[in-house]
């Protein structure tokens, strides 16, 4: 059963049960005072005819001291006559309870008779023919005998308004009830709306939509568990955002190395059932033999910086204080047999802070990507500038330069800005990849500024540990 | 003589599908560039092109669009392969399609078939006094019709295709039975004893040791 159809539920059965009680006890009090008045009217009435028998008896005529029953009759006939609208109902009973004088549709029934004793006023409430009365007795002492006079009273009228009442407040329950149940629903439901938008918001991310945000209505506890809900939506679309990007990498990385894997395997596979088919002469075998040899090798170096970058990836680097000169004399040794380029290295000495072997690996991508940009008797410079939180390393060359749309992609696994020119240079598309990778763990990144036909300036900035690794002391 | 332009960026991959069709009796003339060949186009007259997707200069696709209307038939040569790429390649009016790494033979057979169904390549193949008539399936030699089997013709097509060429007992085996070879078939022995004897090729079809047959012209 839905939230607030139970809300709404148990609101209107409540009222209903308030609405019941107080009406009952409301329309019976009214009741209970009128039934009293009445009561109280009909034993004053009953006084009251008391006195005017005994009035009527004192001024007959006694031929003995002693009431005569007849003579009581007699008086009791013109109390009867003598009510103001039509005639009274009564009965008089003499000491031993025995009926003198009965009006014509009195009840026959004695039991209030007998209840009356001397000095005592009694009454009782009873039901003939659909009508109601009020019968009351009182007992009269005088002139040595005890009569008992007993009258009748209609009090229909109080019992009907008590219907009526109830009636009435049967019509206002069931009215009030309706217009309740429907305010009631409106309320309900607009106080468990933002359930049903959080339900909907819950359904719609299970559909897959991550961006889906349920609107938030109020400030109350339901529009805090909105506020939470988003919060954790957003934080949950960026993780999936952040997975899907991750798996797209990954998708692209395969298929560009499937790409590049099977080029050379084509060669070697082709040229190879060449050698093995075909008789062929010295030249061109040796051709076939090379071909093989080459593109073998270029298989090799893929593999080589495929594994380099897996490692890299998975490396926790350990961070040491090294001297800027070690980088340096590292990268003269290993670019001073070429002899076509010119080098220029101008370094500031200082401490730098790295992971020696990634960071020549590094280094040597960028000097080694300057050189297959540069034309023999082009200059590359080497700079190093010892900065005032880190130290920073530039490879600027002014050979081809990167267009401002292949910058975006030459970080890129197996990009290569010119394809033919980086395989005659054994190039596997690979060194900027590996070169971000390592960067990635030193929390730096490579930045790379280059104009079309002027060259090209790589550089990084690698940040001075010191302070933090204090700070955690 | 069949002059067929190989554009790919590899020059390995050029060099291979020249040697290979060279020998074919094609003439082949080879490119990296896209735009260079557009060039070479526009310079000579191809029979078939042979084309790669990812070029410098300009890609497959447009090299493609320029020789749609010249009628040249292409063939797409690529590393990628998923339905989608194909279908572009085909759509723009390749001929047909060959994804890498491919098999010698295999290209060799798409291109004539190309040929053919340009009908650039010659109706009848000869070796000797033996003629095969691809289309009508029929073989004569010395003007005499000569009855062969399914199998036997597929591996006399074989054979002529790729003539002075050692050809593996897997490749003749998965070419012409279309199956995997397991290495202890005597079926392809027996096929190639009897398509000796109808031939008289007792003495140009040889057998190659540890390897399988060659037809020597």
């Amino acid at each position: 059963m839905r939230f607030s159809f139970k809300l709404l539920l148990w609101t209107v059965i409540l009222l209903a049960m308030a609405l019941g009680f107080s009406g009952f006890y409301l329309v019976n009090y009214v009741f209970e005072t009128s039934l009293n008045r009445e009561i109280g009217q009909a034993l004053d009435e009953n006084s009251i005819l008391g006195f005017a028998l005994e009035t009527a008896a004192l001024n007959v005529p006694a031929k003995y001291d002693v009431l005569q029953d007849n003579t009581v009759e007699e008086i009791a006939s013109n109390l009867e006559r003598g009510g103001q609208s039509g005639s009274r109902l009564l009965r008089i009973s003499d000491e031993a309870k025995k009926i003198l004088y009965v009006s014509e549709g009195f009840p026959s029934d004695e039991a209030l008779l007998q209840r009356i004793t001397a000095g005592t006023k009694t009454y009782r409430v009873i039901l003939q023919e659909e009508t109601y009365y009020v019968q009351t007795g009182v007992s009269i002492d005088f002139l040595d005998r005890i009569l008992y006079l007993e009258t009748m009273k209609e009090v229909t009228e109080v019992f009907q308004e008590r219907m009526m009442g109830f009636s009435l407040y049967r019509k206002v329950t069931v009215f009030i009830l309706a217009v309740g149940t429907g305010i009631m629903y409106f309320i309900a439901s607009w106080l468990t709306k933002p359930i049903r938008l959080l339900t909907r918001a819950t359904k719609r991310m299970a559909e897959g939509e991550y961006s889906y945000r349920a609107k938030k209505l109020s400030s109350d506890e339901l529009g805090q568990l909105t506020v939470d809900f988003n919060d954790m939506a957003a934080v949950l679309e960026e993780n999936i955002g952040r997975l899907e990007e991750e798996i797209e990498a990954r998708e692209e990385f395969m298929a560009a190395f499937a790409h590049e894997l099977k080029t050379p395997l084509t060669a070697i596979i082709g040229y190879a059932d060449i050698l093995r088919s075909h008789r062929l002469d010295g030249e061109k075998s040796l051709m076939c033999a090379n071909y093989i040899y080459t593109e073998g090798k270029r298989l090799e170096t893929m593999s080589f910086r495929l594994l380099d970058i897996m490692v890299a990836g998975h490396k926790k680097v350990q961070l040491r204080q090294l001297p800027a000169e070690a980088f340096f004399s590292y990268l003269e040794n290993v670019f001073s047999k070429q002899s076509e380029i010119k080098f220029t290295i101008q370094y500031e000495n200082g401490i730098v802070w790295a992971e020696e072997s990634l960071i020549k690996t590094v280094l040597v991508n960028l000097v080694d990507n300057a050189c297959k940009a540069s034309e023999p008797g082009n200059r590359i410079e080497l700079i190093g500038e010892r900065q005032k939180d880190g130290y920073r390393f530039v490879v600027r060359d002014y050979g081809i330069g990167i267009s401002e749309e292949e910058q975006k992609k030459i970080i890129k696994p197996f990009y290569m800005v010119d394809k033919s020119r980086s395989r005659s240079r054994n190039g596997a598309g690979l060194g900027l990849a590996l070169c971000t990778g390592i960067l990635e763990l030193h929390q730096t990144k490579l930045e790379i500024e280059s104009v079309p036909g002027e060259g090209s300036c790589f550089g990084f900035f690698l940040p001075d540990l010191e302070k933090e690794e204090r700070d955690e002391e | 003589m069949i002059k067929i332009l190989i554009v790919d960026d590899e020059k390995p991959i050029c060099d291979l599908i020249d040697l290979n069709l060279s020998a074919a009796g094609y003439r082949c003339i080879s490119v990296q560039d896209g735009l260079i060949a557009i060039d070479k186009i526009e310079a000579e007259i191809f029979d078939l092109i042979l084309l790669d997707i990812m070029l410098p200069g300009a890609d497959g696709y447009d090299v493609m669009e320029y020789v749609r209307p010249l009628g040249i038939p292409v063939i797409f040569i690529t590393a990628k392969h998923e339905v989608r790429d194909r279908v572009k390649g085909l759509k723009l009016g390749a001929d047909d399609y060959l994804v890498k790494p491919f098999d010698v033979v295999e290209l060799v057979a798409r291109v004539e078939a190309v040929l053919r169904r340009y009908n650039k390549a010659d109706q009848l193949m000869s070796v000797g006094d033996v003629v095969v008539d691809v289309e009508a399936r029929r073989v004569t030699k010395a003007g005499y019709p000569i009855d062969l089997t399914n199998k036997e013709f597929g591996l006399l097509l074989l054979f002529i295709r790729n003539k002075n060429v050692a050809l593996f007992r897997e490749t003749l085996y998965e070419k012409v039975w279309e199956g995997e070879y397991y290495g202890d078939s005597r079926t392809l022995d027996l096929h190639v004893q009897r398509l000796r004897r109808k031939l008289g090729w007792e003495h140009c079809l040889v057998a190659v040791y540890k390897v399988g047959y060659r037809l020597e012209v």
